[in-house]
């Protein structure tokens, strides 16, 4: 009964073409979300390369300078010396830390239009190259991207609504639901044949278009964990197509008229996708308000101040903290080079409480978000695509630690040789620390992306089962 | 006209006894009045870290103690982007543009700090302030009032006995818009009222007044946008077969024109006018700086520079010259950076401004992006507004660097002996003082999206006549 009800309700489907528009209109927006967000990864592929070209030809400079300047074929100042620890770490030596897009990038553009994804690394403080932006039209920014995760965040929950506000109610509407029901079928069973034609209709077309084009070469599915995490995609994709079919069933449940449900699912569209996400943001900004960083500019100001003024002081302090580094000879004022080791370590140890105290709060926020999103499934899934296309500010974080310890690296290899006034060979340049970004375990994206599913499946399976219940109390006849 | 007022009337009622629309409408007065006290808050510490900032960037500069006028110009200052008493309205691209910008010595520096790198992923879903109620919750309400003007009276059968008593099709689209034009401003007069008593109490001395026009402007534009939504609703409910179809066509409308359009206008604007890369954009200004406009290095050009300057004096080794021409040579170089910077930063402002009228062209097709360019027009937190800043700070560097050079030039030893300089030189340099430009200036920006919407008001009347009177009775 219940099959031949499905064959029915989809030649039903056909018959008004709906397939066709939905089939055309998701899969021109999903190959048009993705077709934009691949442009996005290639644009900051080339960047990338263009940066490591760079790299390469000034490290290169730097390998044949250095033999001119030591047969003395060429006359250089202090601050230019090819063979100076001070002034190669400063610039001429430094070297790219780079968090290339990830192999799924080109399905959520996410926060990676908003944080860097290379950084110069110099023996400077970070401050001084932490704030790398790409160049972006801020009215863009603004406005976000029309990626992938756009498409299934926004559009798609419409579209289900569209084919489903007035599964029940237009059968009532249309005088045929008591007919139908004088068949030896119950509501819920005959809301069930109306709906599987539509949840198999609405929500494969987004999953094999993700699959599709990811295939068809819009991702690198070589790259680590790319399998497992289009997986979840895909099931997240899903689980939120349920549970935005389970709302229209209970919403036609109730037993009002077509209108009325459309205007009470535009309605809950609106709270879900746009308002709770809203609130919750202003809520978060209120609990663990982020001063402006006109504070920590401020706080970087005075600390350089100090350490400039007590710079040779700070210098022998440093000294008697790091024996090991002083230099050989004693005697002479220190260099500029030196003092500025011990100026920006100051500096830098100083304004490291204001720092942390910016990170506390916005860590603080994330984690409020990360409990309180489980109240719109939007959130939900927008952090899930997010992370499977590794667009995360988590991800960022995670690059941002690694960029850290490989500043320690930087300062660990120059910084001695500043203190101890040794020259650099030509074959020096090439033991110059070097930077590989290592992609999180993909276990523990897994696990996040595993607790958003179930955030989304069961929200959906209690919306479901509401629903279910109310149909047993449906009001077939009359008003 | 009588006629018109009586529907009005009885519309109005109608909608006040509706608990749909007392519910739906207190959300959206709750949600504007929470989103503009939040925004003068926020607007209130902003304002109040920025000022104490711009007062210790001053004392610093004053209390630097002696030393070489370069290396205070490498000292520098920090200008901070002051906040306009209508960003409470409208953020607008306050939040992905930097707060704060270096002035010092061979640089123009790029402005730091977007707040929205210190805010959650959820920011990017929606963020709560007057102006996405404003655009796009207002909008939704007035759909949610009209669609079913026509199309539910000709269901109930109502409407055939309306035009039986002889009212002109006209009258009774007038009368409709009235009626939701009356229920929507028992919500929005106090809004208004609320968001006016928080902007004069967010407004220094004399801010009030540079506020009002925008405030004007900006008021009177949001009415012109509310009523073309209301002209559109009333069309589409006048032509379509049903509510139902009429509420889904008005759905898709507010859908592509608060959520697609925005994108599509981005992602058009970016292809006909694509941006730099920041690495392509600091490597080519590198090579501009390091080459010289005029094709030469630095080394030829200071050269040039000295043998120029011994000709012009009749002198025949440096320190002969009156002038140090340590000085001359830095202002010579500043000059060049100008150059380069003006060239640099100017293609690039001028790439963004190019993307924002692309966008406003795509306006005719959705009045959104139009009311979005013009709300942060007049609140002052447009692009626009932004290089405006960026342009006078970049001035105010361009005037430290000349003061310092030319204490060089005049003063110190030709020599070559250390020269020092105190307060005295430190105070010539006035403290940076900036003001936003004058809601004329704006207006003069908006033009076009002026246009766009006042044209969509004007369209949109006509279309809501013409529909009303070809509306099917039965």
């Amino acid at each position: 009964m219940l099959l031949r009800l499905m064959t029915y309700e989809w030649r039903n489907l056909s018959a008004d073409r709906t397939p066709l528009w939905i089939a055309l209109f998701l899969g021109l927006t999903m190959a048009y979300g993705t077709w934009n967000g691949s442009q996005w990864v290639s644009f900051q592929r080339e960047t990338i390369e263009a940066a490591r070209q760079e790299e390469r030809e000034r490290l290169e400079g730097l390998r044949r300078e250095i033999p001119l300047v030591e047969a003395g074929e060429r006359k250089v100042s202090a601050f230019t010396d090819p063979r100076l620890p001070s002034a190669v770490g400063r610039g001429p030596g430094a070297r790219y830390v780079v968090m290339p897009p990830y192999g799924l990038g080109a399905l959520a553009v996410g926060q990676s239009d908003l944080y860097p994804y290379y950084f110069k690394v110099t023996t400077g403080s970070k401050q001084t190259f932490l704030n790398n932006d790409e160049i972006e039209n801020p009215v863009h920014l603004l406005t976000g991207r029309f990626d992938a995760s756009f498409v299934l965040l926004y559009l798609f929950p419409l579209v289900i609504l569209a084919c489903s506000y007035n599964l029940v109610s237009a059968e009532k509407e249309g005088g045929t639901l008591a007919l139908a029901l004088s068949q030896p079928i119950a509501l819920p069973a005959l809301t069930m044949a109306k709906l599987l034609p539509r949840v198999g209709l609405v929500i494969s077309m987004p999953v094999l278009l993700s699959l599709g084009l990811m295939a068809a070469g819009g991702g690198d599915l070589r790259a680590e964990g790319a399998g497992i995490r289009l997986a979840l995609w895909v099931a997240i994709t899903v689980a939120y197509g349920l549970f935005w079919f389970a709302l229209a069933v209970a919403v036609n449940a109730w037993g009002r008229g077509s209108a009325t449900n459309a205007m009470v699912l535009a309605g809950l569209w609106l709270l879900f996708v746009v308002l709770i996400p809203s609130v919750l943001n202003v809520a978060v900004k209120a609990a663990y308000p982020v001063p402006s960083r006109v504070e920590m500019i401020q706080a970087m100001r005075v600390a350089g101040d100090a350490a400039t003024r007590q710079g040779a002081h700070l210098l022998a302090r440093y000294l008697e903290d790091h024996p090991e580094m002083a230099p050989a000879e004693k005697g002479g004022a220190p260099d500029f080079g030196t003092l500025q080791v011990a100026v920006n370590e100051a500096t830098e140890r100083a304004v490291q409480p204001v720092r942390d105290r910016f990170d506390a709060q916005v860590a603080g926020q994330q984690a409020m978000v990360d409990r309180f999103r489980f109240l719109s499934p939007a959130i939900v899934a927008q952090a899930a695509f997010n992370d499977v296309a590794g667009a995360s500010a988590g991800r960022y974080s995670h690059f941002l630690a690694q960029a850290d310890i490989y500043h320690r690296q930087w300062r660990d290899y120059f910084v001695p040789r500043i203190l101890r006034k040794e020259k650099l060979a030509a074959a020096d340049v090439d033991r110059f620390p070097a930077f590989a970004y290592r992609e999180e375990e993909w276990g523990q994206v897994a696990g996040r992306l595993g607790v958003a599913l179930l955030g989304l499946l069961l929200p959906a399976g209690l919306v479901a089962g509401a629903g279910w219940r109310w149909l047993g109390r449906y009001p077939i006849a009359g008003s | 006209m009588k006629m018109t007022l009586l529907i009005a009337r009885k519309e109005f009622t109608e909608m006040l006894r509706d608990g749909r629309f007392r519910g739906a409408g207190a959300i959206v007065f709750t949600l504007l009045a929470g989103a503009l006290l939040l925004g003068w808050q926020s607007h209130r510490e902003v304002s109040a870290q920025h000022r104490s900032a711009q007062e210790a960037t001053r004392a610093q500069w004053l209390q630097q103690g002696k030393k070489n006028p370069h290396s205070a110009a490498h000292y520098g200052v920090y200008a901070f982007k002051p906040q306009v008493p209508l960003s409470l309205v409208d953020h607008g691209t306050d939040p992905y543009t930097g707060v704060a910008v270096w002035l010092e010595a061979h640089k123009q520096n790029e402005f730091k700090y977007r707040p929205a790198q210190d805010a959650t992923a959820v920011q990017r879903l929606g963020e709560l302030t007057g102006a996405t109620v404003l655009q796009l919750l207002v909008p939704l309400l007035i759909v949610l009032l009209t669609f079913s003007a026509f199309s539910g009276e000709r269901e109930l059968g109502t409407l055939r006995q309306l035009f039986s008593l002889g009212v002109s099709p006209a009258e009774l689209a007038a009368g409709k818009a009235l009626g939701v034009a009356a229920a929507l401003g028992v919500w929005l007069v106090p809004a208004a009222i609320l968001g006016s008593v928080a902007i004069v109490a967010a407004s220094g001395g004399g801010e009030v007044m540079a506020a009002a026009p925008r405030a004007g402007w900006m008021g009177l534009s949001y009415l012109l946008y509310f009523g073309a939504f209301t002209g559109v609703s009333l069309a589409v409910s006048a032509w379509a077969p049903s509510s139902r179809v009429a509420l889904m066509v008005l759905l898709g409308f507010w859908m592509m024109n608060g959520l697609v359009a925005p994108r599509v206008a981005a992602d058009l604007a970016k292809s006909q006018s694509p941006s730099p890369s920041a690495f392509a954009f600091a490597q080519q200004m590198q090579l501009a700086l390091a080459k010289g406009s005029d094709g030469h290095d630095p080394g030829a050009r200071a050269k040039a520079l000295e043998t120029e300057l011994l000709k012009k004096y009749n002198v025949d080794r440096p320190e002969a010259l009156p002038v140090n021409l340590l000085g001359v040579r830095l202002q010579d170089s500043e000059n060049h950076g100008n150059e380069v910077f003006d060239e640099s930063y100017g293609a690039l402002w001028e790439n963004f401004a190019a993307q924002n009228r692309i966008h406003q062209r795509v306006a005719w097709m959705a009045p959104g992006l139009a009311m979005r360019s013009i709300s942060m027009g007049f609140a002052g937190t447009d692009f626009a507004q932004h290089t405006h800043f960026a342009k006078a700070a970049e001035e105010y560097r361009r005037m430290i660097q000349r003061t310092m050079n030319e204490e060089l030039t005049h003063r110190a030893p030709k020599t070559g002996a250390p020269h020092l300089a105190g307060p005295e030189l430190w105070n010539k340099v006035a403290p940076f003082a900036y003001t936003a430009p004058e809601a004329g200036w704006v207006a003069e920006r908006q033009a076009p999206a002026l246009g766009v919407v006042a044209g969509w008001f004007a369209g949109s009347i006509l279309l809501a006549g013409w529909a009303a009177r070809r509306i099917r009775v039965v």
